[in-house]
């Protein structure tokens, strides 16, 4: 691949399928192409269709007509239950638990929570990485295998002592206690980032090294613009996943003030064993609850593709 | 081209650039993990001081029909999820990347993974229901005999693998388009000045320049998928006679249910090593330390 | 940079003020906080209620109520008691109390009963003992029990032309399965409209079932608490040698000739495979009309009768009479344990005192959700149930006539669930014959030598 190897200046192109190289232009690949995309974007949403028609189902009635495609007996109860609009007698009328819930406190905490963690976890991870995809020193890979080991320590190995040290640190029950531990760093966020600083041109770093800028600035200036995009796509799925993480913010988090809100949904769950779970309640915790994530998405999503580094990265 | 990054010794920066890593690294990984491997070699029931005993709890995993019965599900279900998974993530990559922009589609492709795995286990819980479900409704409705998908030993774990599968190929495959992202435009413009149909693009310009993040993707998936915990607990159970008890499931079983701390640490030390191996072979075998892409 | 390094400042100082706020555990007033955790949020408002009226009671004692289902309440649980961090008083199960009990993670309560004057006696009979260590130490006070009858679909059974006095009569025995296997065999019905009874049934393509055994519970199986035990209890078995018994009779005839019965429903296409019932729980499917009749706790009584639809009425009948004349119907309840290391353990105690009271198990017999320890307010509760237009004479009837037996309570217990589940799913699926839970036995009389 070396005829491409003229150094341009790096400069965002705005994409569109017309100027686009990368896209297909043969018709009948775009036929199958689509084609393809319909089918899997069908197997993804029928799901979540049928999620949605729950979560508007009446709870008692539903099994009544375990079949229908629509919702049974068509009731706003389990949105409201979720939202905490439902008295406990209301909502145990409805099949759903006596359990009071605060939505928007919930919701407010996992926001803070899930933002700290991604904004410090993938800037401390690309520092990390940085170090160990774009600076020569001895014993880079070794330490960096022992980084990657983190990543089969089994949950219960960690789950007691990280308890045990946030509950000594006095954190038990604050937001910053559910962030701790994952604030630092990831293994996955390292090697992520890691597999694209390698991808960096070696050749503008060199340039910028010539030009006595400092590791920091390079890193900062020059490293980390490079990968935006990917930054970008990684800081989402980090956010998504601590977003749902549910059994550490369960157990650290238990006062109204640090609930997260997959917690405060878990009284959707079934409350005695062997029990039901207040489906339409449950259904209806769960979309709400992804609602913010799909607008993050929705908006950081344009950074994503929007923004195309041309060549710096090759 | 060949132009090199200074060969000084630059172990003063990277320490810096470090540091705050390795506090996350000592504080939340390492140390616990020491002091597993410690309980390893105990008897130890939570609630008492652990005493030591050598290596007893290893040589009775080894005599456990239990843990061998529970690493061939494992595999099994590894097996069938990364396979499928790697493979619709992939083709969907460049699904995004070849034929559409639209901001939507790549919204809808990652909506299962918005969706906590404890919820998505319960909603196909449902729909695979044996008498309940609208899939055994229309394999009814079709004719043929309906399927107790969680409830048949021969099902169950092939079943779990394809409902994890649904959460996280959009998830995957997000992860696979930052790699193709980052693969110049100006070699598929070559690539079409040479008239190479779509599978030609995809064998020989695509697959290539891809493998630093295809090999990073394999490592993390077969390394999660091993630790599958979540949909079990909330379906089968480990059910039905052991077909689903997954190692990581296994091993809460005995830490939480059976208060047998010391057998779990011994069984996670096990898995710890495996996945290790299986990790290293991989980014050797993958050449996941270097990049196509000329530097 | 400078203005990045700000940022990330003030995000910093958000969560540090957040847990500024939430530092202070102890309550203004200097009252003494006791942290009490429960599982079941159908009873958390009138527990809450029991906690107000304490309150009013004792100024200087404030309960706070932490509630979680039941698969996270154990962790939490669990983890509070290895880190030192466990609620006060906690909601106990037998199934896990002698766990604590072994690891001094609870109270006796000897001592207070005793400085107190409590009368242990006003309780049901039996359910004291059921929280008496091997022993005898008392870990907690009774406060509710729960008995096992059929629930049923009146619509299905009317259909059938099955009357409720003749469900409320039935017989049962392991060798043709008497006047239950006749019932359960004309309420299934395939698709063609042909029942179980008739001649031409396929049994491979049933609508209807007869009766649905609950398998989606683990360990639920291995102790037959809702499933079989009021069967091979009927027939004579007993679980074990006794309260805190060593050794476990999966051997006796009485035991396996009652699972081999139980297992022929499923040959004969009565009741759904193992296979075909893993999924959606068995009272959303009496709700659907997938089966007739289905055995399970009193605890599930406020879901089905809410579930009531155009096709389906809920009642219930109570277990049928077995070989011994008798009905049988394991007795289990719930207790709460204060945890040992607990700072206020006065106080803890005063709040268990007053949730094991008539005062405060009134309050929960109003709820209509359990029936609570003491008969006067097992009363109040059957007639809360009542009012409500639910009749759970089948469920007290097990009571009145002292046909109620203990849950088997034993060390190992979690030992002998893990090895008794998956063996009789292979017993279940058809895969092992019932003569191997014989070996299972051994194994698990092995655990107590």
């Amino acid at each position: 691949m070396s005829t491409s190897t003229r150094t341009k200046r790096v400069k965002k192109v705005r994409a569109s399928s017309a100027e686009d190289p990368a896209m297909a232009k043969s018709p009948v690949s775009k036929f199958f192409g689509r084609l393809a995309l319909a089918i899997v974007v069908i197997i993804t949403l029928f799901p979540i269709y049928w999620m949605v028609r729950t979560a508007f189902s009446d709870n008692r009635a539903m099994f009544g007509e375990p079949l229908s495609l629509l919702p049974v007996d068509f009731t706003l109860g389990p949105i409201e239950r979720v939202l905490g609009l439902a008295t406990p007698d209301e909502a145990i009328a409805e099949g759903g638990s006596g359990a009071s819930i605060n939505f928007g406190l919930y919701m407010l905490n996992s926001i803070i929570t899930a933002t700290l963690i991604t904004v410090f976890q993938i800037a401390f991870s690309a520092m990390a990485a940085y170090a160990f995809a774009l600076l020569k020193w001895k014993g880079r890979d070794a330490v960096f295998n022992l980084f990657l080991i983190a990543l089969m320590v089994p949950v219960i190995f960690t789950i007691l002592p990280n308890f045990v040290l946030i509950k000594e640190l006095g954190l038990l029950n604050t937001i910053i206690g559910i962030a701790l531990p994952a604030m630092f760093m990831t293994p996955f966020a390292i090697f992520f980032l890691r597999q694209f600083f390698f991808g960096v041109n070696l050749s503008i770093i060199e340039a910028a090294v010539i030009d006595g800028a400092s590791q920091w600035r390079i890193f900062s200036r020059i490293a980390v613009p490079l990968v935006w995009p990917q930054i970008i796509t990684l800081a989402l799925l980090q956010f998504i996943f601590y977003w749902n993480d549910y059994l550490w913010p369960l157990l650290v988090g238990t006062t109204e003030e640090s609930k997260l809100i997959t917690v405060g949904l878990g009284i959707f769950r079934s409350q005695t064993p062997a029990g039901n779970p207040d489906w339409a309640g449950l259904m209806a915790g769960a979309l709400l609850a992804a609602i913010p994530i799909f607008v993050l998405i929705l908006i950081f999503g344009k950074q994503i593709v929007g923004s195309i580094q041309s060549s710096g990265v090759k | 081209m060949a132009a090199k990054v200074s060969r000084d010794n630059q172990i003063v920066p990277a320490m810096l650039f470090l540091i705050p890593a390795s506090i996350g690294f000592l504080a939340f990984f390492l140390w616990p993990t020491i002091r597993g491997i410690y309980l390893s070699f105990t008897d130890y029931n939570l609630l008492r001081d652990p005493t030591f005993i050598g290596f007893q709890n290893y040589i009775d995993i080894f005599n456990d029909a239990v843990f061998w019965r529970s690493m061939a599900v494992t595999f099994q279900y590894v097996f069938i999820n990364v396979g499928l998974q790697t493979v619709i993530a992939l083709a969907l990559a460049v699904l995004m990347h070849r034929f559409t922009r639209s901001m939507i589609i790549r919204g809808v492709v990652v909506l299962p993974y918005l969706i906590a795995n404890v919820i998505v286990a319960l909603v196909w819980f449902w729909l695979a229901d044996y008498s309940l479900g609208l899939i055994n409704a229309v394999i009814d409705g079709i004719g043929l005999n309906k399927i107790g998908f969680f409830g048949s030993e021969a099902w169950a774990m092939p079943t779990i693998a394809f409902v994890n599968v649904w959460r996280h190929v959009g998830y995957t495959a997000l992860l696979l388009f930052a790699g193709l992202q980052a693969i110049p435009r100006d070699v598929y413009e070559a690539a079409e000045v040479d008239g190479a149909g779509e599978f030609r693009v995809f064998r020989s310009v695509t697959l290539p320049l891809l493998r630093p993040i295809l090999a990073f993707v394999l490592v993390v998936t077969v390394v999660g998928s091993f630790q599958i915990f979540d949909t079990i607990a909330v379906t089968t159970g480990g059910g039905p006679v052991d077909a689903t008890r997954a190692i990581n499931f296994y091993i809460f079983e005995r830490a939480f249910e059976r208060f047998d701390f010391g057998y779990a640490s011994a069984l996670a030390v096990i898995l710890m090593i495996l996945l290790a191996t299986i990790a290293l072979i991989q980014n050797r075998l993958l050449r996941a330390n270097e990049s196509d892409m000329e530097r | 940079m400078t203005k990045a390094l700000a940022g990330i400042a003030a995000l910093a100082a958000v969560p540090l003020v957040l847990a500024g706020c939430s530092a202070g555990s102890t309550t203004t007033d200097g009252s003494v906080e006791i942290k009490y955790s429960l599982w079941d949020a159908n009873q958390m408002p009138a527990y809450q209620q029991c906690a107000d009226d304490f309150h009013a009671a004792n100024p200087d004692i404030t309960i706070s109520i932490d509630q979680s289902g039941w698969e996270d309440y154990w962790q939490k649980i669990n983890t509070g008691l290895v880190s030192g961090n466990s609620a006060d008083v906690f909601t106990s199960h037998l199934a896990y109390y002698p766990e604590f009990v072994l690891n001094d993670q609870i109270l006796p309560l000897d001592d207070y009963i005793a400085a107190d004057g409590v009368d242990t006696s006003i309780y049901q009979d039996g359910l004291v003992d059921l929280w008496k260590s091997p022993e005898g130490v008392q870990y907690g006070l009774p406060k509710d029990f729960d008995t096992i009858a059929l629930f049923y679909n009146q619509q299905l059974t009317d259909a059938a032309g099955v009357t409720a006095e003749q469900l409320g009569s039935l017989d049962w025995n392991p060798k043709d399965g008497g006047t239950y296997e006749d019932v359960i065999a004309h309420l299934t019905v395939d698709k063609s409209g042909v029942r179980g009874d008739e001649a031409g049934f396929d049994k491979n393509n049933v609508e209807t079932y007869g009766i649905w055994f609950e398998a989606s519970n683990a360990g639920a199986l291995g102790d037959g608490q809702t499933q079989w035990s009021y069967l091979a209890a009927a027939n004579g078995w007993e679980a074990t040698d006794g309260p805190w018994g060593s050794s476990y009779n999966f051997d006796a005839p009485e035991f396996q000739e009652t699972i081999t019965w139980w297992h022929s429903l499923i040959e004969k296409g009565y009741m759904p495979s193992l296979a075909a019932q893993t999924g959606i729980s068995w009272s959303d499917q009496l709700t659907a009309g997938s089966v007739a009749l289905a055995s399970n706790g009193s605890w599930m009584t406020g879901y089905v009768f809410g579930a009531t639809t155009d096709s389906f009425t809920p009642a219930v009948a109570p277990t049928p009479t077995g070989p011994t004349g008798e009905r049988a119907s394991m007795f289990n309840g719930l207790a709460d344990n204060i945890w040992a290391g607990t700072k206020h353990p006065e106080e803890a105690w005063e709040w268990v005192k007053y949730m094991g009271s008539l005062e405060c198990q009134s309050v929960v017999a109003d709820a209509a959700v359990v029936f609570p320890s003491i008969p006067e307010a097992t009363d109040a509760a059957v007639e809360a149930f009542a009012a409500n237009g639910v009749d759970v004479s089948a469920f007290t009837v097990q009571v009145d006539e002292g046909t109620t037996f203990l849950f088997p309570i034993t060390d190992h217990k979690s030992d002998v669930n893990a090895l008794m589940t998956p063996a009789m799913e292979a017993v279940m699926s058809g895969k092992e014959p019932v003569s191997s839970l014989t070996a299972v036995n051994d194994e698990i009389n092995g655990l107590f030598k």
